[in-house]
């Protein structure tokens, strides 16, 4: 192939795929080139698909049998001591209004689909046979030459563009080439995922979980179900299948002992975990490194002269303890990154300063706004309190105020006033609630 | 649930390849003079890294499921870190992921 493409995108996971798309309706002549075997392949995710940008790309997904598993109606979270639960929990039929605002999905089928997707938009384009989704080829290396990016290189080819998209996820090793993100970056700003996809009777799934044609029920934990690491779990209802795992503070888990699959296990056995998944089967294992949200992750820039960095490899992700968000901010990214190819190339300008809109444009959607203003909430979660004082401090009060025992019952207040004196100081708490309201 | 069950469950790519390229080498010997911690031993959740007798470090490719912990834990410069060669490397080959 000799021809230079408008564009190059390395990686087809959510990112990567996004930007595809957009650039195929767009009429841009691009190449995409996904190292796994098929798109998704390689791919981890809790996963909720967070928000309705996937409705921009693919309108009326949901009349789709293929792509996400379950729509969220029903959500929960819950805290966990080591016998308790204790959850707040909010089901409404609001959630089911297309477009959701939410979809669980398993990734190695959810992005086969939407690599489908795109391909259709490409055939459908102006230039169908001057755009490519490339699988089982690995990107070595971004070509540079004098001091801007023009290309990248697979083996012994190299293929030139006017600018490339770095998609590559959280283990960015190319962004790392060109600078943007130091050789080595420690485990501060990044956890350790881990989960199981546990089959069950799609019937049986349905009824266990009260749900109803398509909807799905998302369940995050905190507490004793990470064994005081910091982090938490997650439970999603696929079509038949449970999704099931933790999200690991890296270096609490480095700095406690502690192994994920260990963790993992004993968050299997929690009470209120095992009665959710009796009987379903483990059918696969996986692992993969997820940001945790704080800005100081992020690259030292997210653009260059002819590059931009889209998705988790730019560690756009927020984790603010109500949902993981790194899906949603792929989405947002890849299609923000490939309207500035769009612009640039009505302009024939690809230098930085023209690929800096891309930063300005994230700048001013929901995804930099957001990862900002949540910074604290971010912090807030680091805190050993938030996986071990706080939920047990609640398990404790939910089981004075849910036990009836024959004998003159406490109110509520004396109740809590207890709770806390047994788990913590009312001074640090006071200190923690306030932090947690100024955060939220 | 063990670890091997569980890797038992994945599916590696170019399994019955005997000389398969290594995607991540690890200079065992800075984990067995320098490295204060060996988190990698434990961090890692396919259990690649593990401790003999002696408490020597011993790394193996073969099982990685490629998810990056290593890249980041090994703060003390042992771990050359690739992703696999489509061709001629192991790596895995998600069904649901
Ligand atoms: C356990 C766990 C739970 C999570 N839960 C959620 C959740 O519920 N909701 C949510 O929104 N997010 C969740 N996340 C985070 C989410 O999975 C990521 O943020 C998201 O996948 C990032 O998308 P991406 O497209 O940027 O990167 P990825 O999905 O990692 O895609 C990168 C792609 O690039 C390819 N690639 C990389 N390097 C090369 C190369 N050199 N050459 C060719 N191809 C290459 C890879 O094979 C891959 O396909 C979770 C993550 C984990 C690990
Ligand atoms: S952390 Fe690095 S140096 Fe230490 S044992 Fe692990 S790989 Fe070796
Ligand atoms: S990438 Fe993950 S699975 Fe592979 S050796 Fe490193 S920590 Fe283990």
């Amino acid at each position: 192939m000799e021809e230079k493409f408008d564009c190059i995108i390395v990686g087809g996971g959510i990112a990567g795929l996004s930007a595809a798309m957009t650039l195929a309706k767009a009429d841009a002549r691009f190449l995409l080139i996904e190292r796994g075997e098929f798109c998704g392949a390689k791919n981890v995710s809790g996963g909720v698909l967070w928000g309705s940008d996937l409705a921009r790309l693919v309108p009326d997904y949901w009349q789709d049998e293929g792509g996400f598993e379950r729509f969220v109606s029903h959500r929960r979270l819950t805290f966990t001591d080591e016998q308790s639960a204790f959850s707040v929990d909010f089901k409404s039929d609001h959630f089911k209004e297309t477009p959701y605002t939410g979809v669980t999905v398993l990734r190695a089928v959810f992005d086969e689909w939407l690599a489908g997707k795109v391909q259709q938009a490409i055939d459908a384009s102006a230039h169908p046979d001057e755009s490519f989704l490339a699988t089982d080829i690995l990107v070595e290396e971004v070509v540079q030459e004098e001091g801007r990016v023009t290309g990248i290189r697979a083996g012994d080819e190299v293929f030139h563009a006017d600018c490339v998209i770095i998609a590559e996820g959280v283990n960015n090793l190319l962004t790392r080439q060109i600078g943007l993100e130091k050789e080595y970056v420690p485990g501060d700003h990044v956890a350790v995922g881990v989960k199981e996809v546990l089959k069950l009777d799609e019937a049986r799934l349905a009824d266990r979980f009260q749900l109803d044609g398509r909807s799905g029920l998302t369940n995050e934990f905190v507490g004793a179900c990470s064994e005081g690491v910091e982090g938490g779990g997650f439970l999603y209802t696929n079509r038949d299948s449970i999704s099931l795992g933790l999200v690991l503070g890296m270096n609490d888990l480095r700095d406690k002992g502690k192994t994920p699959y260990d963790v993992l296990n004993s968050f299997k056995e929690h009470p209120a975990v095992a009665d959710m998944i009796r009987d379903a089967e483990t059918v696969e294992y996986s692992a993969h490194v997820v940001s945790t949200g704080d800005i100081k992750g992020m690259p030292s820039e997210i653009y260059a002269d002819g590059v931009m960095i889209a998705g988790e490899a730019a560690h756009l992700l927020l984790n603010a303890g109500k949902a993981i968000q790194g899906m949603d901010y792929a989405m947002r990214s890849g299609i923000l990154a490939a309207e500035t190819v769009v612009e640039a190339k009505k302009a024939s300008d690809f230098s930085a300063a023209m690929l800096g809109n891309y930063r300005k444009a994230l700048e001013s959607s929901y995804v930099l706004q957001d990862m900002k203003s949540f910074q604290e909430a971010v912090h807030l979660l680091h805190r050993q309190e938030m996986f071990s004082t706080v939920p047990n401090l609640i398990c404790d009060f939910g089981r004075q105020f849910f036990t009836i025992d024959s004998k003159p019952t406490p109110k509520a207040s004396a109740m809590m006033r207890a709770a806390i004196k047994r788990h913590a100081s009312y001074w640090d708490l006071v200190k923690l609630g306030l932090k947690g309201a100024k955060a939220l | 649930m063990t670890v091997a069950e569980r890797l038992g469950l994945v599916n590696y790519r170019n399994q019955g390849r005997s000389d398969s390229r290594a995607h991540i080498e690890v200079d065992t010997d800075i984990c067995n003079s320098t490295c204060p911690h060996k988190c990698t031993t434990r961090v890692c959740p396919a259990k690649c890294y593990t401790l003999d007798e002696q408490g020597n470090v011993h790394f193996q490719f073969e099982d990685c499921i490629e998810c990056g912990t290593c890249l980041y834990a090994c703060d003390q410069g042992a771990v050359t870190w690739r992703f696999p060669h489509p061709e001629e490397g192991r790596g895995v080959n998600w069904t649901l992921g």
